[in-house]
């Protein structure tokens, strides 16, 4: 049984990713809700579930999430009847917009808010963010005793898969330079200033071959979206961005475990989520490829089928994904440029992708876009999922 | 700044016996006695026909690493003294994989398919890490 055409989604909402000490992580939280409920034209009252996904700055906020804090917030208590989390990390967009498709679909929700919250940023210090992120997802038994932490995770498969496809420390820099090109047209992004591959390269080097310009950094941020039924959403808007497919598949929990830091399963998920929707590569107008670090957008991209394996390099370095350019990947900046909201860096690419499909992506739009491919991972890339999205249901 | 312990392997019952072996200079893995898989690290069941019937084996200590990173900067609190060190995947002939350090040569001099042999590390008194030298 399929899940295509069968949700869509009809708001969006997302606060501006950065360094905002002064806002509360709430306020984000909230602030995107409000953005997403009032975009679908309907009565905050409609929505009757509620999917917050995890937030690892702080504990105690994360618990608050869970047990329903934000229905309080937005005045819902007694409204709402299920507020459940549901986290996978940075693929939590994904599984979110799963398990939302399928509550919409058998009926057990009409309208379904999914949000994401996080204060990186500036509710952790940098070393405690080192500290953290040397722990959340990396196995405490087999890894952390090692020195394990997520710029050596990120500079494994970056060695590897230069070793085996020959890609450039160049090429890698210019997947960070594309994804800035981007980001200088999102007024939500961290980092606007233009960024040159020289910069990247001059960089501080963190773990090889992998430089702090290659790294993501963490934010502050929010954004959220509401999920209904097909039908639901012809009501709201006569531009919903329809579920047409997705695949995925979980490989490992310790990283060193992956069979593939070179690929992943991204070949198999895309395969899936493709022929589910019943489209291929060259049908898809703009790519949200999951970045954090530029190896993982070019595996995301190479592997659900854009170009063959080892030629993602080549094209970002003459600038074809680039605003204009042949292939649109990443158009918000991604991590790199938006800044990194853990689970929610996911999450704002999920919207970005709904947010050009609904023609609302400003000075970056892609024009007529009409089909959306969107990857994501959580963990240590425990988990490959590729989703495409459309504004019509192909048959 | 106050210097932060090495953290330690956080272990279970059933892994117990690579540790007491690391501390005796030997690296063991697991074998499934039903289909033959090795296994790393130690399962409750084989991941490969879900038995539960697993023997421990020693390893050779040979292989070859996967990939590998040079740690230079920013290193969780408890490495930053160890700046530069090397974290690499290993490929044990057994076809197992492993996460760990190579040692005891030139970080540089480090690279991938480098064939490598099992060295140990104590951290203190109970755990010896399983790291890996040159051949």
């Amino acid at each position: 049984m399929s899940l295509k055409g069968k949700a869509a989604i009809i708001g969006i909402g997302e606060v501006p990713s950065g360094k905002f000490p002064e806002r509360a992580c709430i306020v984000s939280a909230v602030e995107s809700a409000v953005m997403a409920v009032k975009e679908k034209k309907k009565k905050r009252e409609d929505i009757d579930t509620i999917i917050p996904t995890g937030t690892v700055y702080n504990a105690q906020y994360n618990n608050e999430m869970v047990t329903g804090r934000i229905v309080e917030e937005l005045g819902l208590s007694g409204v709402v009847k299920n507020n459940v989390s549901v986290f996978s990390g940075g693929s939590s967009s994904s599984t979110m917009l799963k398990v939302a498709a399928g509550l919409v679909n058998i009926g057990a929700a009409k309208y379904i808010l999914c949000l994401h919250s996080e204060k990186l940023a500036t509710g952790l210090s940098l070393q405690g963010g080192i500290d953290l992120f040397s722990t959340a997802g990396i196995a405490k038994e087999w890894e952390v005793p090692f020195g394990q932490h997520y710029s050596s995770v990120a500079a494994l498969a970056t060695q590897r898969y230069k070793y085996e496809t020959g890609t450039t420390d160049e090429q890698l820099a210019a997947v960070c330079v594309s994804n800035r090109k981007w980001a200088e047209l999102n007024p939500n992004a961290m980092f606007r200033k233009p960024l040159s591959i020289d910069e990247v390269m001059e960089s501080k080097m963190l773990s090889t071959p992998l430089r702090s310009k290659m790294s993501n950094m963490l934010a502050d941020g929010g954004s959220a979206f509401v999920v209904t039924s097909p039908e639901r959403a012809a009501e709201h808007t006569d531009k919903p961005v329809y579920l047409l497919g997705s695949g995925s598949r979980a490989t490992h929990f310790v990283y060193s475990q992956e069979p593939d830091l070179t690929r992943f399963a991204f070949a198999d998920a895309a395969k899936d989520a493709f022929k589910e929707a019943n489209l291929t590569p060259q049908d898809i107008d703009v790519m949200e490829i999951y970045d954090s670090y530029p190896v993982y957008q070019l595996i995301g991209f190479e592997e659900s089928g854009f170009c063959k394996r080892g030629e993602g390099g080549q094209l970002f370095s003459e600038g074809k994904t680039w605003p204009g350019g042949k292939y649109p990947v990443t158009t918000n900046g991604g991590m790199l440029s938006q800044g990194h909201t853990g689970g929610g860096g996911g999450v704002a690419l999920l919207v970005e992708a709904a947010r050009q499909l609904m023609g609302k992506a400003g000075e970056r739009q892609v024009k007529d876009a009409s089909f959306a491919a969107y990857t994501s991972t959580g963990g240590t890339y425990f988990d490959s999922h590729v989703t495409i999205l459309g504004t019509v249901v192909p048959d | 700044m106050a210097k932060v312990e090495k953290p330690i392997p956080e272990t279970n019952t059933w892994t117990e016996p690579f540790w007491d072996a690391t501390r005796e200079g030997k690296l063991v893995i697991q074998k499934c006695v039903d289909c033959d898989q090795k296994i790393f690290y130690p399962r409750l069941i084989c991941p490969s026909c879900f038995s539960q019937n697993i023997e421990w084996i020693e390893a050779s200590g040979k292989g070859t690493v996967y990939t590998y990173t040079v740690v230079v900067n920013n290193a969780p609190s408890a490495f930053l003294d160890d700046m530069p060190y090397v974290v690499a995947v290993v490929r044990l002939d057994e076809g197992v994989q492993m996460l760990s350090n190579i040692v005891e040569c030139d970080p540089a001099s480090v690279h991938c398919d480098m064939p490598v042999k099992v060295a140990f590390k104590s951290i203190n008194d109970e755990y010896t890490l399983p790291v890996f030298k040159p051949l």
